[in-house]
């Protein structure tokens, strides 16, 4: 049984890599909607940003806790050791997610907006720097024993290079947070969300270049898995086919088409997830521990595939269904009454 | 000062702060969608709009409560990892798995639904907006079976054996279906629902005894009060059935929940110690009063002890539990609650046969309509000391008889430890007096009695006079 022994706990990464993809994408546009906010000019345009966000920002958020359950339960000591290392980072993430979550409720009541628009925006800031260190540090690799217990610095997680990877993701968010905001808003208001997509796509290319020439100079296992055959030509395609993907986002941005830029961005964000999923594979704790020694007994693996895997299909489609409830421009304030 | 560079204590420091707080907020996300289930589906059969102006109104509180237990959960679930590797390692096969259950069949159910339930009164069918009001109090509930059943397995280990510390699953349903586990989750669930009950009672005696729409909230009173009359004595009894299995299962627990210090043999009729004054150093307590032979009748409905209870004195110092004065009083409040919430739906069902709860008649029950104002938190206080008794007298284990508290937990620098407990207290501090701030107000502000229900728009587009046609550019949001 060697062979399901090893086929389990792929299933398992693949799964994990779709939780955090949908997590990042879903929550990566809150988090830019949010960060955007910070940049509104007038309160009315705030409300409606909020408003955007207030019937799917929950769900959103839940694919993380349930990206944290699987990888608790389908990696153990992945789980563990890579959230112990990571402990300031996912700290600062976790109150940025708190401020970002009561702003919600607080700001409708709330005389004082003006204490929860902060709230609101700079939570969801923190969010998205301990989220991006977080990666970074991940990508960067875990110092462990030969147990995969962490053994390393608490500051190891701090680089130049996780600075860039953090500052990306920034962008990342403000970019796909745009786009996102091109589809719901209107008249000014949208034309000002143009401006941001096409400014942060700029930048989050410059930055993704620049982490991608970075990382093969500075980490010696990341050169020596990019640079060999044959995933060497899967390699080269993702930087061409990355290229190609934000030509045609600026180009539906020069266009003012209202729903593309979000689709592109979507697909971006999936082409990086490939790039980092294959630099990461089958390590779970880079650079040191593989999906094979980290993952739960494969009964617990099939437990878990049978009862989360059939979910999966029921989760997406429920809350497409939200999606389509709530489709549509938004007009105007009001979170709740 | 020693702890503060301890960071083991440091971390269930955080640990206890953090699921306090957050234990709060899932009360009514669970006990309260229940009681929206009630008011929508009667709105539904019977077209009484008061009914539909119930579920707009309490939802205002539901979702500013919510957004809190969602806060402080995420925290939660993260802490395992940061907190507690070691454990997690050791156990994640199993109890990881368990949370990601919980997240994927209930977290993410009541998350999907929930934008619907609030805002899409006008955006779906009536049909669909009940279905969503199901899903999330349905989604909410399971999570308690979840949780529970995690909790349960770390009280009464099941399913697998440890092997070189570690524990390996052999049977996955024997692991869930943990001992304590339909106790537990039963105990849970009625704690949150009889909490939310006189939660909505109290907040309802608020409104009759300051004569604002008395007639209005008389129908929320009476419906928990329904609903009281079956929970609050079942409470109770799933509460001993609870109790009897930890002087089965955690006889370590039992001790100190009764400051027993000395062994009791069987087919005895000890008493039961109502106060006391529990000494940790002297294992005794220096002064007692007890009910005799009331012990046997507590653990088991029986006039003698059919197994020992096992002393305090009996286990090495580092084998049992400490703090036995907290967990012997968190103990007896929580009874003691359980019991006066007990009698007080019973005195109110009197006056309701007797007729004093009639439209003429209820503003003038002055004075059991503050003890039911005075009473309503009195569920999270209970629920608050059942939790501690649990995991306090659970120590020093994480899994009972299995993983040392010492041993679980992440070897981390103290300073990381103590800046994120106080950033907690800090945070938590702000959010809570946030929420008492907010929700009086949505209180004192009132239900607004002339919101359109979804069916009567349409009615009054009937309207056959000459009128200009406007259409309704405000957000369906701000349509309330």
């Amino acid at each position: 049984m060697e062979s399901i022994e090893r086929f389990l706990p792929q299933v398992w990464f693949v799964i994990l890599a779709l939780f955090l993809f949908l997590y990042v994408m879903l929550d990566g546009f809150d988090l830019g909607v949010g960060i955007l906010s910070l940049t509104a000019s007038t309160e009315e345009r705030r409300g409606i940003l909020m408003t955007s966000l207030s019937n799917v920002w929950d769900a959103n958020e839940t694919w993380l806790v349930l990206m944290g359950g699987a990888l608790f339960g389908a990696f153990p000591l992945a789980y563990g050791t890579i959230l112990q290392a990571l402990y300031i980072p996912i700290m600062i993430m976790l109150f940025g997610l708190i401020f970002r979550a009561v702003a919600f409720e607080f700001r409708e009541h709330s005389s004082n907006k003006l204490v929860w628009n902060l709230a609101f925006g700079i939570g969801s800031f923190l969010a998205a720097i301990g989220q991006g260190f977080a990666l970074g540090g991940v990508i960067e690799g875990i110092t462990v024993d030969s147990s995969g217990h962490f053994v390393g610095g608490n500051f190891d997680w701090l680089s130049w290079q996780t600075t860039l990877v953090a500052l990306t993701l920034i962008q990342g968010y403000v970019l796909i947070g745009s786009t996102y905001l091109i589809s719901k808003t209107e008249g000014d208001l949208q034309e000002i969300h143009f401006s941001t997509a096409k400014l942060s796509a700029y930048t989050t290319l410059i930055g993704a270049i620049v982490i991608t020439i970075v990382t093969p100079i500075f980490y010696v296992s990341a050169r020596e898995r990019l640079f060999s055959a044959p995933l060497v030509y899967l390699f080269a395609l993702i930087p061409i086919a990355g290229v190609f993907l934000v030509w045609r986002l600026l180009n539906s941005i020069e266009q003012r088409r209202e729903r593309r830029p979000f689709v592109w961005t979507i697909l971006l964000f999936l082409l990086t997830f490939l790039g980092l999923g294959l630099i990461v594979f089958p390590y779970i704790i880079p650079t040191k521990i593989t999906i094979y020694q980290a993952a739960a007994a494969p009964s617990s693996l099939i437990f878990m595939i049978i009862f989360i895997g059939f979910l999966i299909p029921i989760m997406l489609a429920y809350n497409i269904y939200q999606y389509i409830v709530f489709r549509g421009k938004v007009a105007g304030e009001g979170y709740g009454d | 000062m020693d702890f503060l560079s301890n960071a083991v204590v440091l971390s269930r420091m955080q640990f206890a702060l953090t699921a306090i707080f957050h234990m709060i907020w899932p009360v009514l996300t669970t006990g309260m969608a229940i009681y929206l289930i009630v008011v929508e589906g009667m709105w539904l059969k019977t077209r009484n709009k008061d009914y539909y102006l119930h579920a707009r109104f309490w939802s205002k509180l539901y979702v500013l409560n919510f957004g809190i237990g969602v806060a402080s959960g995420i925290p939660m679930e993260f802490q395992f990892g940061t907190n507690w590797a070691p454990f997690s390692e050791a156990v994640g096969d199993f109890f990881g798995s368990i949370l990601g259950f919980e997240a994927s069949m209930a977290f993410m159910l009541e998350a999907g639904f929930l934008g619907i339930m609030l805002f899409g009164w006008n955006r779906v069918p009536p049909v669909m907006h009940y279905v969503a009001t199901i899903m999330v109090a349905f989604g909410a509930n399971l999570s308690i079976f979840w949780i529970l059943s995690a909790n349960s397995w770390l009280q009464t280990p099941a399913g697998g054996v440890f092997v070189d510390g570690k524990f390996i699953v052999n049977d996955y349903f024997q692991a869930i279906f943990n001992p304590f586990m339909r106790n537990s989750i039963l105990h849970m669930f009625l704690a949150t629902l009889e909490t939310s009950l006189f939660m909505i009672g109290g907040i309802s005696a608020w409104y009759i005894l300051n004569k604002r729409h008395p007639k209005f909230f008389t129908l929320s009173f009476k419906i928990v009060l329904a609903v009281a009359i079956a929970v609050t004595p079942i409470q109770l009894y799933i509460g001993h059935l609870s109790g009897e299995q930890v002087y089965h299962y955690q006889p370590t627990k039992l001790a100190a929940m009764e400051a027993q210090w000395e062994t009791i043999p069987a087919g005895e009729s000890p008493s039961w110690s109502m106060v006391a004054l529990p000494n940790d150093k002297a294992e005794q307590n220096d002064w007692e009063i007890s009910i005799p032979g009331l012990l046997s009748y507590i653990l088991e409905i029986k006039p003698k002890l059919s197994e020992p209870v096992q002393g305090l004195k009996d286990y090495a110092p580092e084998d049992r539990p400490h703090l036995i004065g907290l967990i012997y009083y968190a103990f007896r409040i929580m009874i003691a609650i359980g019991v006066f919430l007990a009698a007080l739906m019973a005195l109110t069902v009197l006056q309701w046969l007797r007729g004093k709860l009639s439209a003429e008649n209820i503003t003038q029950q002055k004075w059991l309509l503050r003890t039911w104002l005075l009473s309503a938190p009195l569920g999270y206080i209970a629920i608050e000391s059942g939790w501690i008794v649990r995991c306090v007298g659970r120590q020093p284990w994480t899994v009972y008889g299995e993983v040392r508290t010492v041993d679980a937990a992440s070897n981390l620098p103290p300073g990381n430890v103590l800046t994120s407990l106080t950033a907690f207290a800090i945070t938590y501090s702000i959010l809570a007096i946030a929420v008492i701030y907010f929700g009086s107000r949505i209180i004192r502000q009132g239900p607004n009695l002339d919101l359109l229900a979804p069916g009567e728009e349409i009615r009054e587009g009937l309207d056959t006079s000459q009128a200009e046609f406007v259409p309704d550019s405000r957000p369906v949001e701000a349509q309330q």
